[in-house]
């Protein structure tokens, strides 16, 4: 089967020797909503904007459709980019912005015309059509941007941080405009954030990237529950992370030595017995149980490690609390009030539990 | 308590600043409205009158006071400004158009150019007088003093315009391309508005610059003069009221121009402005 866009062992050298993306491999199916996630520097931008043909390709392969467009300029590749600061064009009306792509394809005017109101109605601009961008909302103006690029119909679209510049509640309810656009139209949408939230909102796979490299490549929900790397367990939710070396290992459950006893959990890849690895358990995977003087238990599948709790912070109906451990380090454990309830007072010994198939061991 | 010291010191910098910037003028206009053909270039004013005027204008009986030799002039002055004014913005637009992407060599270049405004006007004027001699070129106003007074402007219009574009935002016009949208056309029809009222300061420059350029013309025009070359030349003879009624119009000429660019320039900025407050979001 053909991908829509494939990027295969891509490559950025900047002019002065420093690489940007390194072996950057991706298959992406038609209508999928793709998101480069990563720290600011990590190379998402550059990647998506070497796919727009802003940015030239050091080594390796793009193509869209089975098509190779590595050598293709911009206005010939059948992308369209959406910027965080919208880029609309001040000196045209917001009709005249939408319409700009289409003057040049030599459409005629009446399907155009027609093309440009429906892209307008679709996103709610009709009424302010025949104004000029500059004193427009921040959504309106998120909106002209779509409506400009997407009524060439592009195969793709690039969207870069398009919500950065949105405050807080704006940004929820375009997103959830942007995700139910996206479905409505099935196109390919490839997004480039720096907040896990909107990756993990929008996005059906999600490209973790860290110093030019692909870390990941997950669906939200694996990512956040099956980092495979340390750097994703860091970056991505609110993970307790122990060092430790493998004590055993047998049918994918890998058991760690660590400073707060043995821990288990289920590794990706296969470790060796006596190697060192790390243990990623979710902050909403731990229970926090009474100490009772008891040994935490490592039978049918739960481990434990003990505390003391620090404080606890209530939002609404979740709960945080930071424990503080033994070797002077604290954690941060969530969960639902009716599970924790009132039960804990700062003070309170405490025993952490968690189930091996809620943690991961990664190697390293 | 600062203020209080402070504030008539700046005062009355601002007025001596004021009087030595219009003194000058002010003293020409009382003196273009002596009395005429008896009355000189001093004070006191024997008779207000419009003589001085109606003489540039040939209105008065003919007087022992030649007419101002400014007509031709005057003309080869505004077009040569013209010509120097186009082509100097035209290679300005461009040539900084080509610094915003770093090239080899592009610090060498850049003191090139502004070399042609650093240079003294005379060297330039003889120097260029000299090479046209020895390659057998002849000298008028419209070849040689042209290319002197290009050169000599081009680097304020090339400054003005690496100004404007340095704080353009070029995402508009990666926007543009990513729409389908060539390069030329997404200059023409996104990166030139934007940029227009730089564009518009380029001109006023080179054309003012150019209008009254006295050093590098004086060597290079040949025989025809320009017009500040023919106000010196009658300087030289002896000086009648007259050259200051001229001065008082061809200011006010100025003037006009200036409210013709600031007209223009309120209506692009109000047409295409905003981009700065879009560069802020960013």
């Amino acid at each position: 089967m053909t991908y829509d866009l494939q990027l295969s062992h891509v490559g950025k050298v900047y002019d002065n020797g420093t690489p940007a993306v390194i072996d950057f491999n991706l298959d992406v199916e038609k209508g999928e909503f793709i998101a480069f996630l990563g720290p600011s520097g990590c190379g998402k931008s550059t990647t998506l904007r070497m796919v727009a043909g802003f940015e030239s390709i050091s080594s390796g392969d793009i193509l869209i459709k089975g098509q190779r467009i590595n050598d293709l300029l911009p206005e010939q590749r059948p992308t369209s980019m959406i910027f965080q600061n919208y880029a609309l064009f001040p000196h045209m009306t917001v009709r005249g912005n939408v319409n700009f792509g289409l003057d040049v394809k030599g459409v005629p005017a009446a399907e155009r015309d027609r093309k440009v109101d429906g892209m307008l109605e679709k996103l709610g601009l009709l009424d302010v059509a025949d104004q000029r961008p500059e004193r427009l909302s921040g959504g309106q103006k998120q909106r002209i941007a779509l409506a400009r690029s997407l009524v060439v119909e592009p195969d793709i679209l690039l969207l870069d941080e398009p919500l950065g510049a949105l405050d807080a509640n704006l940004r929820k309810s375009i997103q959830n405009e942007l995700k139910l656009l996206q479905r409505n139209l099935g196109i390919t949408f490839v997004f480039v954030t720096h907040a896990q939230s909107e990756a993990l909102a929008l996005s059906d796979r999600i490209v973790v990237m860290n110093q030019g490299r692909i870390e990941q490549i997950s669906a939200p929900y694996d990512l956040y529950t099956k980092p495979s790397t340390l750097f994703t367990a860091q970056f991505i939710g609110r993970n307790t992370i122990f060092k430790g070396t493998v004590k055993h290992a047998e049918g994918g459950v890998v058991t760690l030595n660590t400073d707060h006893g043995a821990l288990s959990g289920h590794a990706a890849k296969p470790l060796s017995v006596g190697s060192n690895a790390s243990i990623v358990i979710p902050a909403e995977s731990i229970g926090i149980l009474p100490a009772n003087g008891e040994e935490p238990q490592n039978a049918d599948g739960t481990s434990g490690f003990p505390g003391e709790v620090g404080s606890l912070q209530i939002s609404g109906h979740i709960v945080e609390v930071t424990i503080n451990l033994p070797t002077g380090e604290n954690i941060v454990v969530a969960g639902h009030e009716d599970k924790f309830g009132r039960r804990f007072k700062p003070g309170d010994r405490v025993l952490m539990v968690f189930r091996s198939d809620g943690a991961t061991v990664i190697g390293g | 308590m600062e203020s209080r010291v402070l504030k008539p010191v700046l005062a009355v910098y601002v007025g001596l600043f004021i009087l030595f910037l219009y003194g000058p003028f002010i003293v020409l206009t009382i003196l273009s409205f002596q009395q005429g053909p008896e009355g000189g270039p001093q004070f006191p004013i024997i008779e207000w009158s419009t003589y001085w005027y109606r003489h540039i204008f040939g209105l008065t009986p003919p007087s022992r006071v030649a007419p101002l030799p400014f007509g031709e002039s005057l003309i080869r002055s505004l077009t040569l400004a013209f010509m120097t004014m186009v082509t100097s913005t035209v290679l300005g637009v461009m040539s900084a158009q080509a610094f915003r992407s770093k090239f080899k060599g592009s610090g060498f270049v850049f003191y090139l150019i502004v070399l042609g405004m650093m240079v003294p006007g005379v060297l330039t004027g003889l120097g260029t007088a000299l090479v046209a001699n020895t390659m057998g070129i002849e000298r008028h106003w419209w070849s040689t003093a042209f290319v002197t007074h290009v050169v000599y402007t081009f680097p304020f219009a090339f400054l003005v315009m690496l100004a404007i574009l340095n704080r353009f935002d070029a995402s508009v016009e990666e926007a543009s391309w990513s729409l389908g949208v060539p390069p030329m056309r997404t200059f023409r029809k996104v990166t030139f508005p934007l940029i227009f009222p730089g564009v518009l300061s380029a001109m006023l420059f080179a054309f003012t610059l150019s209008y009254d350029e006295f050093s590098r013309t004086l060597f290079a025009s040949g025989r025809d003069q320009t017009l500040p070359l023919a106000i010196y030349g009658t300087f030289a003879v002896e000086i009648h009221p007259n050259v200051f009624a001229f001065g008082v119009l061809t200011t006010l000429f100025s003037f006009s121009l200036l409210t013709v660019y600031a007209v223009l320039m309120t209506m692009s900025v109000r047409r295409a402005g905003r981009a700065a407050i879009q560069e802020d979001i960013a």
